[in-house]
């Protein structure tokens, strides 16, 4: 019975991932970008709920693994032959070699997994304020690094020739795996001990509980599971530093707070939510029609709008929309 | 493993002193809880009761002095590790894991020392049941009542399985019917599992009952020791606790 209670935890997120993936095959072909993009964005914030929804402590470092893992499944997967024109100061051993999409993608998630544990080791051992900045530091540190470094990516240049292989059925795919792995954790001895220090510090280690244990290995878990949405993200579209840097640390805390931070479920209601209104705001920027209306919305809309809606969404229900509880599709 | 019986050995604060900025809360105390006794601890507010406990568990560092786990010195182990090799403990002002469910509050203490899932489920519904919690398994630990809460604490600091249970106060706002089960609880703990327990509380009834040896503080110090029948008798004992009853009354 505890079985099946625990596995509605895990269905109510991957049904609805189902739900937006099937909905995507039934618009447009530029439409259903929009559901691609919304599905890697599941994939980015049920990520950063492994470790700041069970651990209670915020990060703004995160969207420097899913930079890690594009950069790293980006520079392995451009074909060799075009590596010299977009990447022309790229070392030996990466200019030699490309690998194929799902190995590509499965070594952006451990890079960014290798990444997040090296910085959670010095970093982990802070806590409150102290760590929220720390991890703003690493944000910075990345986007600096990635930006001037061309030894290892293209710099400041667009990465152009990735093979576009994030379709719809990709991003679902990618984004239920990341589900799937975010659930197993949460059921864990380490998620679990994990959300117990979340709630009592004192009480977590007197029962044997090492904060700092417990919230590396989250990290690190996070850290590589984002590393695998920013190898989807590039596979997606082509992208540079500032595709991966504050605005989409903004949009994905946003989305985990207004979904509900402490809930698998919370998370992705959040990125779905906020995605649908997203997009929305972003066809009515270029100018629509809707219902025989003419919107035109000015540039800029959709943060403002984002923004606004996280600052309701934490005044009116601060535990997001969800209340930060796993879902119950039928009552016991 | 961790857990085997070794009658006789002892958790040990050795002329434990601390001082938080002027105010000496202790004053080279000694203390020793062995394996299959219940010692209590009394003293009237701010005796450095807690302070004590918070030194044998590793929430608090002593200026000076020592502590001993079995034959190992432990003065700077952290509180995990502490808990990890069957050191127990509560807090007097629990709050807990309080949007976990009653249940889940109690495996994962189980969880924290190594016991596997199903170890853990087991030992959750079995002191949750001894403990009266049962009815509320599934609340979040947030819905008990105050009562309840300290329960709670107690039944984690047992899923712990553990060598030395120090509890601070875990029969405060409890009701008057339900302290001698408690006590049941208490001596169980004792002679079943063969813990060593060391039992703060302001129930001079309760402590005299079913603690077998007793060490009073007063103001950092200790200010007797012995079994509860010498412990009665002592006048000091009486003139801290008028003391403090005077205080308490103003
Ligand atoms: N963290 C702290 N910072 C400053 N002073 C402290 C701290 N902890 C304890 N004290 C002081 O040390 C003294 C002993 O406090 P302690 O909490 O150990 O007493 P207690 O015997 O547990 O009292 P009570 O019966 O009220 O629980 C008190 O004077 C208290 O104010
Ligand atoms: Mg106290």
């Amino acid at each position: 019975m505890k079985r099946f209670a625990d596995l509605q935890v895990l269905a109510g997120p991957a049904v609805l991932v189902v739900v937006a993936a099937l909905l995507g095959t039934t618009v447009s072909v530029s439409t259903q970008g929009y559901f691609t993009d919304a599905l890697v964005k599941v994939a980015i914030v049920v990520a950063l709920y492994v470790f700041v929804g069970n651990s209670g402590v915020l990060s703004f470092g995160h969207i420097s693994f899913v930079a890690v893992g594009a950069w790293t499944a980006g520079v392995l997967s451009v074909p060799a032959s075009e590596k010299p024109a977009i990447m022309p100061n790229l070392a030996h051993f990466l200019r030699d070699r490309t690998t194929g999409n799902l190995s590509s993608l499965a070594l952006a998630a451990l890079v960014g997994g290798v990444c997040a544990l090296i910085v959670a080791l010095p970093l982990m051992r802070l806590s409150g304020l102290a760590a929220g900045i720390a991890t703003f530091a690493v944000l910075e540190i990345t986007h600096n690094l990635l930006r001037y470094e061309e030894k290892i990516g293209p710099g400041l240049n667009t990465f152009s020739s990735v093979p576009e292989t994030t379709g719809l059925r990709q991003a679902a795919l990618g984004a239920l795996f990341v589900v799937v792995v975010a659930f197993a954790y949460s059921r864990s001895r380490f998620g679990r001990l994990l959300r117990a220090t979340r709630e009592d510090d004192a009480a977590a280690r007197a029962v044997g509980a090492s904060v700092y244990r417990q919230r590396l290995i989250a990290f690190t878990i996070s850290g590589a599971l984002c590393g695998l949405a920013g190898g989807l993200y590039v596979h997606l579209l082509p992208l540079n530093t500032e595709t991966v840097y504050l605005d989409l640390t903004f949009i994905t805390l946003a989305m985990l707070v207004v979904g509900g931070a402490t809930s698998l479920w919370g998370a992705v209601v959040g990125a779905l939510a906020v995605s649908a209104i997203d997009s929305g705001l972003a066809v009515a920027e270029n100018g629509t029609s809707f219902l025989g209306w003419h919107i035109d919305l000015p540039a800029g809309t959709r943060v403002i709008v984002v923004g606004a809606l996280m600052a309701t969404v934490l005044i009116l229900r601060p535990s997001g929309l969800t209340g930060g509880r796993e879902v119950k599709l039928w009552p016991r | 493993m961790q857990l085997e019986r070794r009658p006789g050995e002892s958790l040990r604060a050795s002329a434990i002193s601390r001082s938080f900025d002027g105010v000496q809360a202790l004053h080279g105390v000694d203390l020793e809880v062995r394996r299959g006794e219940v010692v209590g601890l009394i003293g009237p507010n701010g005796a450095g009761k807690s302070t004590l406990v918070n030194v044998l568990s590793g929430f608090d560092h002593p200026d000076s002095g020592t502590v001993t786990l079995g034959d190992q010195e432990i003065t700077r182990w952290t509180p995990h590790r502490r808990g990890r090799h069957g050191l127990a403990r509560t807090f007097q002002h629990t709050r807990g894991f309080r949007s976990l469910s009653v249940r889940e509050n109690v495996e994962v203490s189980a969880l924290g020392v190594g016991a596997g899932p199903r170890v853990a489920a087991a030992r959750a519904t079995d002191l949750l049941q001894r403990l009266g919690l049962s009815r509320y398994a599934d609340a979040p630990a947030s819905a008990l009542a105050h009562g309840d809460e300290r329960r709670l604490g107690v039944a984690r600091a047992l899923a712990m399985e553990p060598r030395f249970v120090l509890l601070d106060e875990p029969a405060a706002g409890l009701p008057e019917a339900e302290v001698p089960a408690f006590a049941e609880l208490v001596r169980s703990v004792r002679d079943d599992h063969g813990a060593g327990v060391l039992l703060i509380d302001h129930n001079m009834a309760l402590i005299m009952e079913i603690s077998d040896r007793i060490h009073v503080l007063d103001r950092g110090r200790t200010l007797a020791q012995g079994a509860p029948a010498e412990i009665r008798g002592n006048l000091d004992v009486a003139a801290a606790y008028l003391g403090e009853t005077a205080v308490a009354e103003e």
